[in-house]
């Protein structure tokens, strides 16, 4: 049950992060934050998460790099987590490269709804 | 001219040698006779003829005839060769391009007559040396002209002849390319003003297989022009192939520098990305809270309910803003991202109407979707994102143009090979005749529906960009108040790029895509 669904949510900007919580929350899930890249893979490695939010636009160390490093070099980190994109930035070089580093999803903040949020992560998890 | 004056002195000189040769034999004659007759006269009383006294006989012969024969023949000599020598030295005179001078008076009889017709010669003559004067004047004046006007130009225009060499080459061109006109003179175009457009001499290329006489015209926009100095110009490009005279100008060549356009445009359109995305940020919190702002409140009165649904529902207008700005952003980067992948376009269009349809339920409007019965897939090679937004921008519109519960809205699928036409038909207000050619460029917006919708006019400028990455057109048919019809046409995917369907880049992964990014269907690591 999505209930006992958990989230790890690495983002920069606070007041984004509390709102999409709050969302994912009322749908069930418990929600933790990282607010830059370190703390996030510190977390990730303490915990078995079974989805990462990850955004990219974030200082000292981008969610690309965050990605690279949670899924390795032969793109087999962490294999029982999702990990899904979240960010403002709609290049599709940015999105490609994303697919390319094995993460499962690439959303676009500003183009879905929040409470759609909830519903595409019930389709991964 | 020289020439025939230097005969006409030495024939003057000749008739006077000879008209005292003349006068000589002519007066000798008589005197001899009159010498005879003064001899006879007084030597009668001797009656001794045939014994000449030579002293009595010469002495008379002389001073009687010879002296004034001779005397006589230089007078009439002189009295005829003046003539003849003054004409001579009116005909110098007038080699000289003394023309007022005058022959008639020189003489009496025939060198009056001569006189009278050198004087009219010389008349004509002055008259032709005056008109082609003043020909060449106007010929002068006509040059400087053109001269002035090409120099004034501020745009560069050359001109080649039919080996494609420069043989002119104005002030503004000069300065443009950083060239000087007699660096350039009679050297080829394409090595002295190569415009490339991605590289490539597109004028050279279209110049070459222009043969015939008929006058053509091209023209480019936006083609690369290096400067000698080796910085670069961005300039729009007219050639007209003239081809009348062999020998002249083959081709007319005027360039417009856009340079600084063109860095205002680069500038603009990094600013309109960059405050779109800057906004995005903030829209997207506004959206977040009022989204559980509507889920939570469960205390709002039904005044209070209908404010926070307007609001969402123009937080939601702006971020669609924001989304289709950020899009034209990309379009005139040239960084659409057209990412074509092989897909059936049936299932994709039966997914995307399936959203809409939502949507249009909730605006109380009809919509349908009509697939060709007989074909099970449609294969194509396309973008799904852009195809998605090409479907939903075009329904969009026709939900904003019908009217709420009489509006019905029909997505068309026609398998037209080797294409697939997709129509989106509404039964709204239509549109102007005047105003169709209009509807696809950027901000473009029908008058009298600005007071009445919302809109951006940018919508179908991104369709239709979408659709001509896609290698497609769009058009589109309206009767005012019958509705309108909006077409776009896409090339199928041909037999032989289906097998290759399996080389898929991205490693057969089911992907989802959404107007929101995209999801991995069932991953697996």
């Amino acid at each position: 049950m999505a209930g006992s669904k958990t989230i790890l949510f690495i983002e920069d900007d606070k007041p984004i992060a509390e709102m999409y919580a709050r969302i994912l929350e009322r749908n069930g899930y418990q929600v933790d934050f990282a607010y830059n890249g370190a703390d996030g893979l510190k977390m990730a490695e303490d915990k078995q998460y079974d989805l990462i939010l990850l955004d990219i636009m974030m200082p000292e160390k981008t969610g690309i790099e965050v990605l690279h490093e949670l899924r390795g070099e032969d793109g087999s980190g962490y294999p029982n987590t999702k990990i899904v994109i979240l960010t403002n930035l709609a290049q599709d070089k940015t999105s490609q490269e994303a697919l390319k580093a094995q993460a499962d999803g690439y959303i676009i903040k500003a183009d879905i709804v929040p409470s759609q949020l909830a519903e595409v992560i019930g389709k991964l998890i | 001219m020289q020439k025939s004056i230097r005969i006409i002195s030495m024939k003057a000189d000749q008739f006077r040698r000879q008209t005292l040769a003349l006068f000589f034999i002519v007066s000798i004659v008589p005197a001899l006779v009159v010498g005879a007759v003064w001899y006879l006269f007084t030597q009668t009383s001797r009656l001794n003829f045939l014994f000449l006294d030579f002293d009595s006989f010469v002495l008379p012969v002389i001073l009687v005839g010879v002296i004034p024969a001779v005397t006589l023949s230089f007078v009439f000599a002189e009295l005829l060769a003046r003539p003849v020598r003054r004409i001579r030295d009116a005909v110098l005179e007038l080699a000289k391009g003394n023309f007022s001078t005058q022959f008639r008076g020189h003489g009496a009889g025939e060198f009056h007559e001569i006189g009278v017709a050198l004087d009219s010669v010389a008349t004509k003559l002055q008259q032709t040396i005056s008109e082609a004067a003043s020909e060449t004047a106007l010929i002068a004046a006509e040059r400087n002209k053109l001269r002035s006007v090409l120099g004034a130009m501020t745009d560069g225009v050359f001109a080649l002849d039919h080996t494609g060499r420069i043989v002119l080459f104005n002030k503004a061109a000069s300065e443009l390319t950083g060239r000087s006109i007699t660096e350039v003179a009679g050297q080829l175009a394409e090595k002295m003003l190569p415009f490339r457009s991605n590289g490539e001499l597109v004028m050279t290329r279209w110049l070459a297989n222009q043969p015939g006489t008929e006058h053509k015209v091209g023209q480019w926009k936006g083609l690369e022009l290096y400067r000698a100095d080796g910085t670069s110009l961005y300039v729009d490009v007219q050639a007209v192939v003239l081809n009348d005279d062999p020998n002249g100008i083959a081709t007319l060549v005027t360039f417009h520098d856009l340079t600084k356009t063109h860095q205002l445009e680069e500038m603009k359109v990094d600013f309109v990305a960059l405050a779109a995305h800057e906004l995005r940020t903030p829209i997207t919190e506004i959206k977040g809270y009022l989204d559980i702002l509507n889920h939570e409140a469960k205390q709002l009165n039904k005044a209070n309910r209908e404010f926070l649904e307007r609001t969402i529902a123009s937080a939601n207008q702006l971020s669609g803003l924001m989304h289709n700005l950020l899009n034209v952003s990309r379009i005139e980067r040239g960084e659409l991202g057209y990412q074509p992948e092989h897909l059936d376009y049936r299932k994709l269009v039966t997914d995307v109407v399936g959203d809409l349809k939502l949507r249009a339920k909730q605006q109380h409007r009809k919509l349908t979707l009509e697939l060709p019965p007989l074909v099970k897939s449609i294969p194509i090679s396309g973008d799904p994102t852009s195809l998605r937004e090409i479907l939903t921008n075009l329904v969009n519109n026709a939900i904003e143009h019908t009217g709420p519960s009489i509006g019905e809205i029909k997505v068309q699928v026609a398998v037209n090979k080797p294409n697939v036409e997709t129509s989106v038909i509404d039964n709204g207000t239509g549109i102007p005749a005047e105003a169709v050619s209009h509807l696809f460029t950027k901000f473009f917006r029908v008058g009298e529906m600005k007071s009445t919708t919302r809109g951006t006019g940018l919508g179908l400028y991104i369709c239709r960009a979408m659709v001509e990455a896609h290698g497609g057109t769009i058009w589109a048919e309206s009767t005012e108040g019958e509705g309108s019809t909006f077409t776009f046409r896409l090339p199928m995917r041909t037999v032989a790029s289906v097998s290759t369907a399996d080389d898929n880049k991205e490693h057969n992964q089911k992907i989802t895509r959404g107007a929101h990014g995209w999801i991995k269907d069932n991953s697996i690591h």
